[in-house]
């Protein structure tokens, strides 16, 4: 299943604390959030893109990732561009003719969208459940909640499993809405939508008591930690890179509102 | 491999598989060119391992799966064409899990909600209901939430959901999984009884103790192949086949055949079977109480 990110390996990404690919994810995140500059956008994109890459993932899960990414990527410059139609410089297209700032502001946010999903797909693919939830848990996030983010995460391909199979029955009754549109799709879909929500409400509970049946949460126990990490060289070198990147653009962003323009590196 | 089932035994053919292939979008050949006929009327097992390929066969009879390569036909017309909506008209599909369909507030309405979607009248929608409800044994929880009830009993409301769609074809995909003795019974003679009103019922299912009592015919898949098909008697007789594929016959037939070699008849496929046979013989030959049950 695709959606199950996490791929066993010995790149660098895998070898990186998870505490550093955390805190990575949440730096870049402000700075796709900050950066307003197209060409910024571009620039922060490709070296987010690069990680993957760099780290070796498979090919098939960029892929995957890309092709979800694609109905965003397509609809939200024509949003923006139909939607939102600013500024006084035009381009045309043909016969077609769009506010230039329109479409730079739908691309930004498309960029940003990418931007995000990328930081985070590097994050998932590159650290193992257990890995992920003791880095949480080192930042001083809650042990229950740190299980509780990284079951989540394991249980979306079962989610997707269900929903599949959901869908598959309810067509087998006969239930057609292929031909719906809108609301009238929504309410079609109640069939498939309410055994679903029924289904992880089963899944949650049997989960639940199946942790407490094997001890979890037991009063007046000190958790201890079978594999613990540690911080390496690699992890410092990379934190001190990205907070250098990340800290230098937020100064001249805020100082001589670098990236702050749409269209101009400097304002 | 074209398998062909006895054609002399049943009329007319109700399913026929051409060349059937279908590999999954992470590229994983489950189907390699299947072909097979099933009668009208017949009631058939489908056997193998885990990942043999069970599922995505029979999930492809209704159109929810489309094949890579190759043609099915229903009737003798191909359904490549047609929705599952339309062909859920002819065919009907019990999923695994009960869970996977239930969704009304009450039982009823999960029931009459197969014979809305064919577009039937109101009347004829209650009737069914009404009739599916008694027949299951699900009258006293036609108000109550489907979804509350217990698992053998959102079990009988999912057969009952498809028996109310009044199908030609029935695909039961491990239809007893959960349910005790009692209920599995129920089931499966309720399969017989609508095999026995001419429906074609086709059995998903590893339970090898319910195909030798109740399959007329057995197809064996193995690797996404059909590695023996013919009447349940013949695929059982094939010892190599079944045991690469990791089935077990049940012990009564191994009981039959370990007596074969000293003069008694052939194996039985079920215990009521075996007391039949030997009970008869046992009688000829002079034992007392012989065949008594």
């Amino acid at each position: 299943m695709l959606a199950d990110f996490f791929m066993r390996g010995d790149s660098w990404l895998h070898k990186t604390d998870p505490r550093v690919k955390v805190l990575s994810v949440g730096l870049t995140l402000a700075a796709a959030l900050i950066l307003q500059n197209l060409l910024m956008m571009v620039i922060l994109w490709l070296l987010v893109l690069a990680v993957p890459f760099a780290a070796r993932a498979p090919r098939g899960r960029i892929r995957f990732v890309l092709s979800a990414l694609v109905p965003v990527s397509v609809l939200m410059p024509l949003v923006w561009i139909v939607f939102y139609p600013i500024g006084v410089e035009t381009i045309s297209f043909w016969f077609i003719e769009v506010k230039l700032l329109s479409l730079v502001q739908g691309l930004t946010v498309v960029l940003r969208i990418h931007i995000v999903s990328f930081a985070v797909f590097a994050l998932l693919f590159s650290t193992d459940q257990t890995t992920l939830v003791r880095g949480l848990v080192k930042l001083r996030l809650p042990y229950v909640w740190g299980l509780v983010l990284s079951l989540a995460l394991r249980y979306i391909p079962t989610f997707e499993r269900s929903f599949a199979d959901i869908l598959q029955a309810q067509k087998a009754r006969g239930l057609e809405f292929e031909s719906m549109r809108g609301w009238r799709r929504v309410r079609a879909l109640m069939p498939v939508f309410v055994p679903t929500v029924i289904s992880l409400f089963r899944l949650s509970e049997q989960i639940g008591i199946a942790l407490e049946a094997r001890g979890f949460g037991a009063e007046g126990v000190r958790r201890t930690y079978f594999r613990d990490i540690t911080f390496r060289t690699l992890d410092w070198l990379y934190i001190a890179i990205v907070v250098t990147a990340v800290g230098s653009l937020f100064y001249f962003n805020l100082k001589y509102g670098f990236g702050a323009d749409p269209l101009r590196l400097v304002r | 491999m074209k398998a062909e089932k006895d054609p002399s035994r049943f009329a007319a053919v109700c399913l026929e598989i051409r060349d059937l292939w279908f590999t999954y979008g992470d590229g994983q050949d489950v189907l390699n060119g299947i072909s097979l006929s099933i009668a009208e009327g017949d009631f058939v097992a489908v056997i193998g391992q885990n990942g043999s390929g069970k599922t995505t066969l029979a999930k492809h009879f209704l159109g929810l799966l489309r094949p890579t390569k190759g043609e099915i036909l229903l009737h003798g017309e191909r359904i490549r064409d047609r929705s599952v909506g339309e062909l859920a008209r002819q065919v009907g599909y019990v999923f695994q899990n009960p869970d996977h369909q239930i969704f009304g507030t009450t039982t009823w309405e999960e029931i009459a909600f197969g014979p809305r979607n064919l577009g039937l009248s109101a009347e004829e929608v209650e009737r069914r209901t009404v009739d599916a409800l008694e027949r299951f044994d699900l009258s006293s929880e036609a108000t109550k939430p489907p979804a509350m009830l217990s698992f053998g009993q959102r079990r009988k409301v999912s057969l009952a959901a498809v028996y109310a769609m009044d199908p030609h074809v029935l695909i039961l995909d491990e239809p007893t999984n959960g349910l005790d003795g009692r209920g599995e019974k129920e089931a499966m003679e309720l399969a017989r009884t609508l095999n026995n009103t001419g429906k074609t019922i086709i059995l998903v299912t590893h339970r090898i103790r319910l195909v030798a009592e109740y399959a007329r015919s057995c197809i064996l898949l193995a690797g996404g192949r059909v590695s023996a098909y013919g009447d349940t008697r013949s695929v059982f007789e094939q010892d190599d086949l079944l045991k690469s594929s990791n089935i077990e016959l049940p012990q009564v037939w191994e009981l039959g055949r370990q007596l074969a070699p000293r003069g008694f008849l052939q194996p039985a496929l079920s215990v009521g079977d075996f007391c039949q046979t030997y009970g008869e013989l046992l009688k000829q030959t002079g034992f007392r109480n012989a065949g008594a049950r």
